[in-house]
């Protein structure tokens, strides 16, 4: 409540958002001006260094990176107009903008980046998962306009990782707490929490004191709405104007508003990709050889086709080939259920007399799959992986769960196959190979049984402090190749971003990540 | 009016409990066997009623999903009056501690709403058919027990049962003998009244992804599936909740009917 108030009050307080008041717009323009999208829920306290209930689409709306992540991996100025890596590689100089002020008026200066830097490793805990904290030992002002950064080891993804939607981003330091925690969200980007209204929605203002170009729209309202087809039904009747996102509607939604003349649609380059995880330390998929006989039987074509109907492409490989040091030209072996089969015989997999599941030392060839019951996609692309494992003789059990009982699967290792997603730009590859060596997600416990796990967690960290291009590019080949070969991933698709919306809109952009919807540049020419 | 409903409900359950029993029999396609290629035709000879969204037989999964359905109530049906039974006359015969424990106990268990109650005990003994049917069950039975109670404590003092009791008979016996028969009609009415509303208990559950295991056909489940279908193919959504809606029809009316029959206080009974 005193939260609110504050924050009401700071918003109120800042100049720019004062000036808004005095536009002279006649109310039919604003209301143009004003795009209503939705999501699943609201987008949180928005405290720029903390996670969910936080929504990364809206902690990029409102704060800032030093550098940001543009096309194809190259990192670019942001809040720091320049940068340089100091000789022994463990510090980095950053010149920051100039004339950056947050929404509440306080500038933005070296000062106020050591204030969120000392704040956020005054939590090391709650940032461990990403290596570029753990790494890092302090920041410090050498001038109002130049920061420090001094790092433990060389670290390469050092920018890529400041790039990302959280934890290394800017509120200012009058809202920010001596113990971390943050009375308004109030950063430096080119939008401003006005209201919050807990699963209705979260309206955005323009930050009229931004430092960049201006938005053209001038208002954001995200409407709560959990169901996808709720979701198409508000955009037919003109409730949201734009749909964007990887499951925001499903395939056949999609589908049926490219073909409607009304609607523009687009469908984003791969920003991620749709795994199935097999677990090598749990029967039966400890066996190598049940592995490469799924990697083999399950027809991905024709899940790509008749399920995700070509909204993403096939997926061949952990990461998509226009990640960087991933385009190494590994292929998925070709869908065949005969050499799947014969796989199968030949590593004693028997069919018994009249059995529909094959059999070995008295023990069924069957394993569980796990993915969230609530969750239409997942279900569909495992009954069809069901069904086309059950033509070669493996039996899958299909649990569907709660999202939290599925997760806890993934950590715990309780599964035989499970979806998970990687994550994207910039966090790929590198972030998501660094998290492969704890159990945060499924690929640890994947990946548990394989004999040469411990080479593999030791490579990934020989990789991520390695300071030679050519040896970095070295170790992600046999990393990868690697996977590769003990088939512990079924990639299905490139997850795609979907995009949706009357022409009207004008033309809508996508993201440089997955994570960013690009709203400032909605609207403009 | 009233004679073209009996029939009409008799003819709707029976098609339903055929459906259920013969479906292995009858039906044209394995109800699990997914043909990716063969998505959403619409009904032709091949498929009756065309396929779903992982080219699975539409008339397949209906005929097993009433078996599905069936088999859960049924065994709804055997707890509940199995819980009821026992706890109901317990607490009538023996009356005192006995009877203010157990019928506060059935206080406690009828002022949550049923729905909520099943959902909170599949949340404690995890999902699946076998769950949602006790969870069910459990979240039933209290009314059942009521009703028993009630009937008990009418007949306790009946001339008969005294007899009984002076003559020697064991409670049990007397349980056996003279209550149970009591109760049949009682609980028929109550019983085939609820079916109705149980099944629309295991298909609800069963939408919200708690019962059978995919890719077993349900009604419950066949409706959830086809959500995202349902404006390029309605009739993903329309067949298994007509079966529903048929079935749960064809029990109400026979729930009528048995108490018209049976229960002498309807004001337009006829004898």
């Amino acid at each position: 409540m005193g939260n609110n108030m504050l924050r009401r009050s700071l918003l109120h307080l800042a100049p720019g958002v004062a000036g808004l008041a005095m536009l002279p717009a006649p109310s039919a323009l604003a209301d143009r001006k004003r795009l209503t999208f939705s999501w699943p829920s609201n987008a949180g306290p928005l405290h720029p260094h903390l996670y969910s209930p936080n929504q990364m689409y809206a902690h990029s709306m409102l704060y800032e990176p030093l550098v940001r992540y543009g096309e194809g991996g190259q990192i670019l100025p942001a809040l720091a107009t320049a940068w340089a890596i100091e000789a022994d590689g463990r510090a980095w100089r950053f010149t920051l903008r100039r004339d950056v002020r947050f929404a509440d008026g306080t500038p933005f200066d070296a000062a106020a980046v050591v204030a969120n830097v000392d704040a956020m490793l005054g939590n090391r805990a709650r940032h461990a998962w990403l290596e570029l904290v753990n790494q890092i030992e302090g920041a410090e002002a050498l001038d109002p306009g130049t920061v420090r950064l001094r790092l433990a080891k060389p670290y390469y993804p050092t920018l890529l990782e400041l790039s990302l939607p959280r934890p290394l981003r800017f509120a200012s330091p009058a809202a920010l707490r001596p113990d971390g925690s943050l009375a308004a969200p109030i950063g430096t980007g080119p939008w401003v929490l006005a209201e919050t209204s807990r699963g209705q929605h979260d309206l955005f203002r323009r930050n009229e004191g931004y430092w960049g170009e201006q938005p053209a729209l001038r208002e954001v309202l995200v409407r709560v709405l959990g169901d996808s087809n709720a979701r198409a039904l508000a955009l037919e009747t003109g409730e949201i104007d734009l749909i964007y996102g990887t499951d925001q509607v499903d395939a056949d939604t999609f589908r049926r508003f490219t073909a409607d003349a009304r609607f523009t649609t687009a469908i984003s380059p791969p920003i991620g990709t749709r795994l199935l995880a097999l677990n090598s330390a749990r029967f039966p998929t400890d066996d190598l050889a049940v592995r490469q006989a799924i990697a083999q039987a399950v027809d991905r074509a024709a899940l790509v086709r008749h399920i995700l109907l070509d909204t993403e492409p096939a997926a061949e490989t952990l990461f998509a080939e226009t990640f960087p040091y991933v385009g190494l030209g590994l292929r998925a072996p070709a869908f065949d259920g005969a050499a799947a089969a014969a796989r199968l015989d030949a590593a004693g997999w028997r069919r018994p007399a009249g059995g529909r599941v094959r059999m070995r030392d008295g023990q069924e060839l069957a394993l569980d799959m796990c993915f969230t019951g609530t969750d239409a996609l997942q279900k569909a692309i495992s009954e069809a992986v069901q069904g086309d494992l059950s033509r070669i003789g493996i039996a899958v059990r299909l649990v569907g769960e709660d999202a939290s009982t599925y997760v806890g699967r993934q950590r715990s290792g309780d599964f035989g196959m499970i979806f998970g997603d990687t994550w994207g730009a910039p966090y790929d590859p590198h972030a998501f190979m660094s998290s492969m060596r704890a159990p945060s997600h499924a690929d640890f416990q994947a990946q548990r049984g394989l004999p040469m796990k411990a080479e593999i967690d030791r490579r990934i960290g020989a990789v991520l402090i390695s300071t030679e291009e050519a040896q970095r590019a070295a170790e992600y080949r046999w990393l990868l190749t690697t996977l590769h070969e003990q088939a512990v991933y079924f990639p299905v698709s490139f997850l795609t971003n979907k995009v949706v919306h009357r022409p009207a809109l004008g033309r809508v952009p996508f993201g440089d990540t997955r994570n960013d919807i690009p709203f400032a540049q909605i609207g403009r020419g | 009016m009233r004679r073209l409903l009996v029939p009409l409900a008799t003819g709707l359950v029976a098609l339903m409990l055929g459906a259920a029993i013969l479906a292995p029999w009858i039906a044209p396609h394995d109800p699990t066997l997914t043909n990716l290629s063969q998505r959403l035709l619409p009904p032709a000879a091949g498929h009756w009623l065309g396929t779903d969204h992982l080219g699975r037989d539409l008339l397949s999964r209906l005929l097993w999903g009433a078996r599905a359905s069936l088999a859960a109530v049924t065994a709804i049906l055997l707890m509940v009056l199995t819980l009821g039974c026992t706890v109901g006359m317990m607490a009538g015969l023996l009356g005192g501690v006995v009877d203010a424990v157990l019928m506060r106990i059935c206080d406690a268990f009828m002022t949550v709403p049923t729905l909520v109650l099943a959902l909170f005990m599949i949340g404690a003994l995890g999902t699946g058919l076998t769950n949602v049917v006790i969870a069910i069950a459990l979240s039933h039975w209290a009314w059942y027990a009521r009703l028993v109670r009630g009937v008990t404590l009418s007949l306790r003092s009946q001339d008969y049962v005294t007899a009984a009791q002076v003559a020697g008979l064991s409670r049990l016996a007397i349980m056996r003998r003279h209550l149970l028969p009591a109760l049949a009609g009682p609980l028929a009415v109550l019983a085939s009244l609820d079916l109705g509303h149980w099944m629309l208990h295991v298909a609800g559950l069963s939408f919200l992804g708690l019962g059978l295991a995919p890719p077993a056909a349900e009604w419950g489940i066949m409706i959830n599936d086809a959500r995202p279908f349902f404006r390029t193919a309605p009739m993903l959504v329309v067949l298994p909740g007509t079966a529903i809606l048929l079935t749960v029809v064809g029990f109400n009316l026979l729930g009528d009917a048995l108490r018209d029959r049976l229960d002498p206080t309807m004001p337009d009974h006829v004898h």
